[in-house]
């Protein structure tokens, strides 16, 4: 018996110094905040399914860290990047987003993907006083106070897009289709409005949970409505299985084109070109942009990841994103992250595709809007483009234009914003 | 509804493909195998290597790919599995764990990212027939889903092994008794398995996604499927198959597709409740 | 003589392993001061009550559910929509009443806004915590009901389990006009009793989770040791013969269930208060056997083991996480882990002491009698044969 109990002891004590040894770790990581280097946090999923995606992010911020710091940092101090795992669960991602700010105690967190991930943190941004650069492109609808959104917002995607599809490839009757959460569900609700205002319709919209892969029954779907193009907010791995079985049950870019406002190059690597060939993406962000700056920096992604590596558009903006940061620390001489946001906001830079620019009003970027198609090489022709870089406007499909707008620095204009009045 | 009935059939050849590895695992030996969607995700890899390094053609990866998973399922059987006779549950917490190891392993080695694998021209695009069309792609999936069944039933009623096998199965102290060599058939059974998953996953690669997590979508979608069946008859699998991929095909071509996972989910839970010994098992004696 | 027998009780209760955790748990917040860390360390207790959860429903009642995710979600789910209607974003929606946020997003433009009335009573904060906590003891009872008066055994029950947090899951998900699917539900108030909030960060939670805890602890072991705990070991062990003294079996199982799935709910509830969220993540497969690794790992059928096996895992898999010469290897490292210790250690790190004791003994103590356990696969496995 007394032995039991001293085993039994034995197994407790063990654990409470199991635990003393996470107490230690936890005071010494917060007593390193105050060293000579600017610790920066990097918050994508390295595991879990959209590391796919996510990692090539990862991999683009640390690049623009990298090269920083070889120019001598920031402040005359060097960035230290702590890398966090979001492992593609929103849960994680709010946890770990938790101890980059209130535990490593960061200047700023470069990261998330997907629309659920960022509003899984956006809460302890704002609670916490952060600030987050965040590079995806999203579906508007959002004035956040602690954050840069450096991606598209749909008047740079889908605004140009879908009167292009009606003017240049005929279309009336479109067929919706999209994974099954909020960033698809609001895209098509803007896309809706779009048609609307342009004098389109749609014959249907489908929503499939994400990793979906049986895709027979709703390409058969799409075969039998016969629509005239399909607007597709289709992503991670459903892809793959959506873009296959539309070939293979036979159907043509030429009579359906697929126009999606998420297949980049990296999915198209992974569809394999030849079932994407013919189909249309908006991104302000081609691999095939013609600019010198693209072109020596399509270069050294090459160098550094190998011949395969393609460039996108969630990449290009998580690369440029840290040179603005860099921009705005300096502005602010502080790296105190609401100085930081401010600072941020009408700062340019020259990015691989093309001139950037913060808003003024409500942080998101100024992009060129492009459409491309894709050819046979999974490389996409240019086949439309913006003159000039153009204002985001987060809330255009709720009737925000560049004259009225709902966002502005001060938040957002709630008295304006009138989501049920749209019809 | 001609379409729909064939739409049913080809989303049935692919569930047939998957979950026939883990009929013949889980029908004779009684071992749930968690990790069948990682060796379905393995085939597909595979593939990818060949594709790589070995510029083997497509339909050559079938082999190659039996021939790799069955190793690592007799590996892993003799590693794992036999010291767990007995012990079910640890049995499937023990293969759920061999999955993460598989699914890290891949990772490490091809990197997280989507893989592309390509099909040869004539498996895409589709043929017609009157009004009837045809898609190659899952017409080859039917083929090698059938050929497969075949094989496995050939190996289970027509060699020596498949006798022994079956002996086992039905008794495993008599069949010692009688000087067969229980452990080697049960290593055997387990790789037949594995390669059967392995064959599967070159034929998924084909016209699905190809990444480290691919299996898990397989695992439950394969079990809904033995289930059903009942979980000693091959031949049930196969009616299973077609019964839940006309399902699926019907729910998802009225409703959506989530109501139609929904229904199959529904079913496979009233199967088991009703019909604990599947709903195609033939009653012998 | 009495009091000196009385010296010896307060000894072994003094030193017995469940004081010792119990203090465990009180002591850290008085050397952690980061917040962060007092955050995480409560989540690792929240964590341990889902451990216990689990350890009462398969090491104690045998029933080995790969979905108790789903009574963790419901718990969770229940609590956060009640916090979340009390929180600033849905006071501030220009509605009478308040309404989260996602459902302005969600009605489709031109119709009215409205609370659907699934939530209307969960405006109030205290409807939503007993909801946590009966909601999933209901859908366990019901679940329970079904599986178990039917002939459902051993492995099938894993299985329905299973398709059951899959379903759940995928409903959820696709609901978005009431649940915001995917993305979940974030932005919450905090919890509230007369005027005090829990700040996730500060201690005031952090003991309401250790006191939560330690209950939940003290409250399991009680009920292993009442008459239905002794049932529950009895049916392990030979369930056929308990059936022969006229016990109605399957009313036990459900009714071990129901409580699980009450304790899974509680642990939902905490959830809440300590991450301020709750998403389909929570109640999905990855989650569900995450739970049961903890538990296999700490000791199935020790309470201490499971509740010590949830915090040590989590705690390792933040460290491994974390630490970057790791990050990418962290998930392969646990999975040796997992897999090893199935394999040799089937009664999980809590055997390890019984390992080094060869006494036969059987004590009132924690440890199941062993004989009782060894033949239980066994018995599983005949039940599941699946032809004779």
């Amino acid at each position: 018996m007394k032995r039991r109990v001293f085993v039994q002891n034995l197994a407790v004590s063990a654990a409470l110094t199991a635990m003393a040894g996470c107490v230690r770790s936890a005071t010494s990581s917060t007593s390193g905040a105050t060293g000579s280097d600017i610790k920066v946090g990097i918050l994508f999923s390295l595991t879990g399914g959209l590391e796919i995606v996510e990692k090539s992010m990862h991999d683009a911020t640390l690049m623009a860290i990298e090269e920083i710091n070889q120019a001598g940092g920031v402040l005359g101090r060097k960035l230290t990047p702590v890398i966090e795992d979001g492992a593609s669960d929103p849960r994680i991602f709010a946890e770990k987003a938790r101890k980059l700010l209130i535990s490593d105690k960061v200047a700023t967190v470069f990261g998330c993907y997907t629309g659920a991930s960022v509003k899984a943190v956006l809460p302890v941004f704002t609670q916490q006083r952060g600030l987050l650069y965040y590079p995806t492109y999203a579906q508007g609808n959002e004035c956040p106070s602690h954050a840069i959104y450096t991606g598209a917002v749909p008047n740079q995607q889908v605004s140009n897009f879908i009167p292009w599809i009606m003017k240049n490839l005929h279309a009336k009757r479109f067929f919706l289709v999209g994974s099954n959460y909020v960033f698809p569900r609001e895209m098509a609700k803007v896309a809706k409005i779009m048609l609307k205002q342009n004098g389109g319709e749609f014959v249907a919209d489908e929503y499939l949970p994400l990793n979906h892969t049986e895709w027979g029954p709703l390409v058969s779907k799409i075969k039998q409505l016969k629509p005239d193009a399909i607007f597709s907010n289709v992503v991670g791995t459903s892809t793959v299985a959506f873009y296959r079985e539309f070939k293979n049950q036979g159907l043509k870019p030429e009579d359906i084109p697929i126009c999606s406002t998420v297949t980049s190059e990296v999915e198209t690597q992974a569809i394999g070109s030849e079932f994407v060939e013919g189909h249309y993406s908006s991104f302000p962000y081609f691999q095939s942009v013609s600019t010198p700056v693209n072109k020596d920096w399509v270069a050294k992604v090459k160098q550094k990841f190998g011949n395969n590596a393609v460039t996108h558009h969630a990449m290009e903006c998580s690369y440029w994103q840290v040179h603005i940061f860099k921009q705005a620390a300096e502005k602010a001489q502080s790296l105190e992250p609401e100085k930081m946001r401010t600072a941020s906001l009408g700062l340019e830079y020259e990015a691989p595709g093309g001139l950037v620019k913060i808003d003024p009003d409500n942080g998101n970027a100024w992009l060129t809007p492009r459409i491309g198609q894709c050819q046979a090489d999974g490389q996409y022709k240019i086949v439309d483009e913006g003159k000039a870089p153009i204002k985001p406007l987060p809330y255009v499909a709720y009737g925000e234009t560049t004259g009225n707008l709902y966002c502005t620095a001060k938040g957002l204009d709630t008295a304006k914003f009138k989501p049920q009045e749209q019809s | 509804m001609l379409s729909s009935i064939l739409s049913g059939l080809s989303i049935g050849s692919v569930l047939l493909l998957v979950a026939l590895g883990l009929t013949v695992i889980y029908g004779s030996m009684g071992i749930i195998n968690m990790a069948h969607g990682e060796l379905v995700m393995l085939g597909a890899y595979v593939t990818v290597f060949s594709e790589r390094f070995l510029r083997l053609p497509f339909l050559l990866c079938l082999p190659l790919a039996f021939g790799v998973t069955a190793g690592l399922g007799l590996l892993i059987e003799r590693v794992v599995v036999r010291r767990l006779y007995g012990r079910l549950l640890d049995t499937l917490l023990a293969t759920w764990g061999i999955g993460i190891i598989l699914q890290q392993v891949i990772r490490l080695s091809f990197g997280p990212e989507l893989q592309n694998v390509s099909v040869p021209g004539f498996l895409t695009g589709e043929y017609r027939i009157g009004e009837v069309s045809l898609q190659a792609y899952r017409l080859a999936i039917f083929l090698v889903a059938l050929a497969l069944f075949a094989i496995a039933l050939l190996i289970l009623y027509r060699t020596d092994f498949g006798t022994q096998l079956r002996a086992v199965t039905q008794n495993p102290q008599i069949s010692a008794c009688n000087g067969i060599n229980v452990n080697q058939i049960r290593s055997y059974t387990f790789a037949l398995g594995s390669g059967l998953a392995g064959v599967a996953g070159v034929m998924v690669s084909g016209f699905n996604a190809v990444s480290p997590t691919m299996g898990t979508n397989y695992v439950v979608d394969s079990f809904i499927v033995v289930v059903v069946g009942g979980v000693s008859s091959l031949v049930g699998t196969v009616a299973s198959s077609a019964l839940l991929g006309s399902v699926n095909s019907v729910v998802a071509w009225m409703s959506n597709d989530v109501l139609a996972k929904v229904v199959l989910l529904g079913l496979a839970i009233a199967v088991i409740r009703f019909f604990p010994k599947g709903l195609f098992t033939i009653q012998s004696r | 003589m009495v009091s000196e027998m009385n010296l010896v009780k307060l000894k072994r209760f003094i030193l017995s392993p469940y004081t010792l955790f119990i203090v465990a748990i009180l002591i850290p917040p008085l050397f952690v001061v980061d917040p962060f860390w007092v955050n995480r360390l409560s989540l690792y207790l929240v964590f341990s009550v889902l451990a216990l959860s689990m350890s009462l429903c398969w090491g104690y009642a045998g029933i080995l559910s790969l979905g108790h995710g789903v009574f963790f979600g419901l718990g969770a789910y229940c609590m956060a929509m009640s916090l979340k209607l009390l929180s600033p974003d849905s006071l501030t929606q220009g509605t009478p009443f308040p309404l989260p946020d996602f459902i302005v997003w969600n009605t489709p433009p031109g119709e009215a806004l409205k609370l659907p009335w699934l939530w209307v009573p969960f405006q109030n904060q205290w409807f939503g915590l007993v909801a946590a906590l009966l909601v999933p003891a209901l859908f366990a009872a019901l679940v329970g009901w079904f599986v178990f008066y039917g002939s459902v055994s051993g492995v099938f029950i894993s299985i329905i389990t299973l398709s059951m947090v899959v379903i759940l899951n995928l409903v959820i998900i696709d609901q978005q006009p009431l649940t915001n699917g995917f993305n979940g539900l974030n932005n919450l108030a905090m919890f509230n009793v007369g005027g005090f909030e829990f700040d996730p960060y500060g201690l005031p939670t952090y003991y309401l989770i250790a006191i939560a805890c330690a209950l939940t602890l003290l409250g399991t072991r009680w009920l292993t040791q009442t008459k239905a705990g002794l049932i529950f070991k009895a049916i392990q062990a030979d369930e056929q013969r308990v059936k022969y003294f006229g016990y109605d079996i399957a009313a036990y199982k459900i009714f071990a269930l129901s409580v699980s799935a009450m304790i899974a709910g509680l642990a939902g509830v905490l959830f809440v208060i300590n991450s301020q969220y709750a998403s389909p993540t929570i109640m999905d497969v990855t989650l569900s056997i995450a739970i049961v690794i903890w538990v296999a790992v700490g000791g199935r059928d020790s309470l201490i083991g499971a509740a010590v096996g949830a915090i040590a895992i989590n705690a390792i898999q933040n460290v491994l996480s974390e630490s970057e010469s790791l990050i990418n290897v962290w998930r392969l490292l646990l999975g040796i882990l997992f897999l090893l210790v199935v394999m040799f250690l089937p009664k999980g790190l809590a055997s390890l002491g019984s390992l080094l004791q060869r006494s036969p003994s059987v004590t009132t103590d924690t440890a199941t009698p062993v004989e009782a356990v060894d033949s239980q696969p066994l018995k599983l496995l005949s039940q599941v044969e699946p032809r004779k």
